[in-house]
């Protein structure tokens, strides 16, 4: 079992590697949001007292762990139909090693993709010490793994590659702005504060935020609980999907045709 | 491998409509039919992808429902999709799948280095897959496959796409497969792949419509097959009825078996009463048993004529 989680995750990361130039590429929304929303708001806004880009950094940070380990579990839906992972399927591994190797490759994929937009926090007006940066990557690894167990719990449930796009904006989008990446929730509408309680994104961004700044919308402990507690049941809750595989599955399936 | 009263149904449409078969250990079997006539379904029930709707099926021993894990452990599988990973090499798609399947690294490194030296693709193996010809790429999946050294082998349409040569070496490879003592089950609409097998199911919506080895399939038709083209088909046709020759197909050719061919063609071109254009006669093929079974053609999805063929008879001219 190990052994199988273990060549899951090397052969994605090793894919990973051929694809490096995405992780440049995966750098350009984040950034976006840093330096171009970030300097534009912030000639009006004083949030984080040292500049809008220093206020939003957490949350930039918790959006590229958000996009990228979606987008990894995303593949798993091309790879199931022509691909490796289709002889994967049909191998004698135990389901939950195949959810948790997909579950760690995501998280590791996500981590490196935040991991290299934490150099440009200087830039945006955050003074890293080491105790800060401890802080961020614990959380940072805590997150990657939430938002990649939400991956494949639900988006490997697809049959389709195209919904990609459809589950960035209705799904991932909604997620981003309720977490209070871009603004306090302390001051944000009743609805919106209650809403939060339901999204793990906010948790993730609360507890970066409160690295950098040094204040928390959630008790840390809470965040932590509760984001510990979603590992355990959206993993849970992959290793169904591929069970679900296992009868009549997209597997072999899709070239099915009958016309007679 | 026991099929008895395999149906599979989705929703309302009855993929397989009750399959009975046995094949023997170390035996290579083709399964032989038109597209949609259900070779996928079955063929995705036997190797573990999906599960009947009634009916059991049973592979070296295990059910493929119950004990599927059993099955799967003893089995190799060849998509008619790719399953490898493009831009890897060879050499570490074979010992990536080893890993997959519990064998230590060391192993998995041995096992991949004999493979490609027995499908000659020591070379090939350390360039990414995706720079490989079709050939080499499938013979690859083949490997693949082979990974665990497994006792069983399905094949899923394994060589659509690629040119004679490449099929004549793929299946070369097979052969000594099953010469070393593997089951080798396959699906193909190539009738001269199903033509390795030992024995050959023909199936047909949702039916298999005979079992038998390749050359007792040809001889149910007995002696030989004639082709004719002429100026009048209808005229030709009906000429040739009246003589007590069943024919079949239809459009521009007019075909019919009888059992000695040679013996009766000088007198019936020059009695025919319409011009004959063409004359062919040939040992029957897979495709004419086929056709003869179920009126229908392998390759296409043409209606059932309308004055389908019987069984064959030994007509007297």
């Amino acid at each position: 079992m190990i052994r199988a989680i273990c060549a899951i995750v090397y052969l994605d990361l090793k894919r990973a590697w051929l694809d490096r130039a995405r992780l440049i590429a995966g750098l350009a929304q984040p950034l976006l949001y840093l330096f171009v929303l970030g300097a534009g708001i912030g000639g009006i806004s004083r949030l984080g007292g040292g500049g809008y880009s220093r206020y939003i950094f957490p949350g930039v940070l918790g959006l590229s762990l958000l996009f990228s380990a979606t987008f990894a579990a995303i593949v798993i839906v091309f790879d199931r139909q022509i691909g490796f992972f289709k002889a994967v399927l049909v191998a004698p591994i135990p389901r939950a090693a195949i959810a948790f190797g997909k579950i760690t490759s995501g998280a590791l994929q996500a981590f490196v993709q935040a991991l290299i937009i934490l150099p440009f926090a200087p830039l945006a007006g955050v003074s890293l010490d080491f105790g800060t940066v401890l802080e961020l990557i614990g959380t940072m690894l805590l997150s990657a793994f939430v938002f990649s167990a939400m991956g494949v719990a639900v988006a490997a449930r697809f049959t389709s590659t195209t919904v990609f796009p459809v589950v960035s904006n209705a799904v991932l989008l909604p997620m981003f702005f309720l977490s209070g990446a871009l603004y306090p929730l302390g001051n944000a509408p009743h609805w919106i504060q209650v809403a939060t309680y339901f999204d793990p994104v906010a948790y993730a961004v609360d507890l970066m935020r409160g690295a950098v700044l040094g204040r928390y919308f959630f008790p840390p402990g809470f965040s932590v609980a509760v984001l510990v507690l979603l590992i355990g049941a959206l993993a849970w809750a992959a290793v169904g999907v591929f069970k679900r595989g296992e009868d009549d599955s997209s597997l072999g399936a899709t070239q099915f045709r009958w016309r007679r | 491998m026991e099929v008895s009263g395999l149906v599979k149904r989705y929703g309302a449409v009855e993929a397989l409509r009750g399959i009975d078969l046995t094949v023997q250990r170390g035996e290579i079997f083709a399964l032989l039919g038109p597209n949609g006539a259900g070779k996928t379904t079955l063929f995705s029930i036997l190797a573990t992808l999906r599960a009947p709707t009634a009916g059991t099926a049973r592979v070296l021993g295990y059910d493929v429902v119950s004990e599927r894990n059993a099955v799967r452990r003893a089995m190799g599988i060849v998509f008619q999709e790719p399953a490898i990973e493009r831009r890897l090499s060879g050499r570490d798609n074979l010992l990536l799948m080893g890993l997959f399947f519990g064998l230590p690294v060391s192993t998995a490194r041995r096992r991949a280095a004999e493979l490609l030296e027995s499908l000659g693709l020591s070379e090939a193996g350390d360039r990414p897959a995706e720079k490989l010809s079709g050939g080499q790429r499938r013979k690859l999946e083949l490997a693949r496959s082979l990974v665990t050294d497994p006792a069983i082998l399905f094949l899923d349409e394994a060589t659509l796409g690629l040119d004679v040569d490449a099929r004549r070496v793929f299946w070369s490879h097979i052969r000594s497969l099953a010469e070393s003592g593997r089951t080798v089950f396959f699906t193909t609409h190539y009738m001269e792949e199903a033509e390795v097998a030992d024995r050959i199911a023909l199936i047909d919506a949702g039916r298999i419509v005979a079992v038998d080895t390749p050359r007792a399939l040809k001889a149910r038709l007995g002696g030989g097959v004639v082709r004719l083209q002429t100026a009048d088909d209808a005229e030709a046709r009906a000429w040739l009825g009246r003589r007590g020759l069943t024919c079949e197909g239809k459009g521009a050719e007019i075909m019919f078996t009888h059992p000695d061919p040679a013996a009766i063609l000088p007198e019936l071109l020059r009695d025919l009463p319409v011009k004959v254009e063409r004359v062919e006669v040939h040992a029957p093929s897979l495709e004419d048993v086929f056709l003869g079974l179920t009126g229908r053609g392998l390759a296409g999805n043409e209606p059932v004529p309308s004055e389908r063929a019987g069984p064959p008879q030994g007509a007297q001219p």
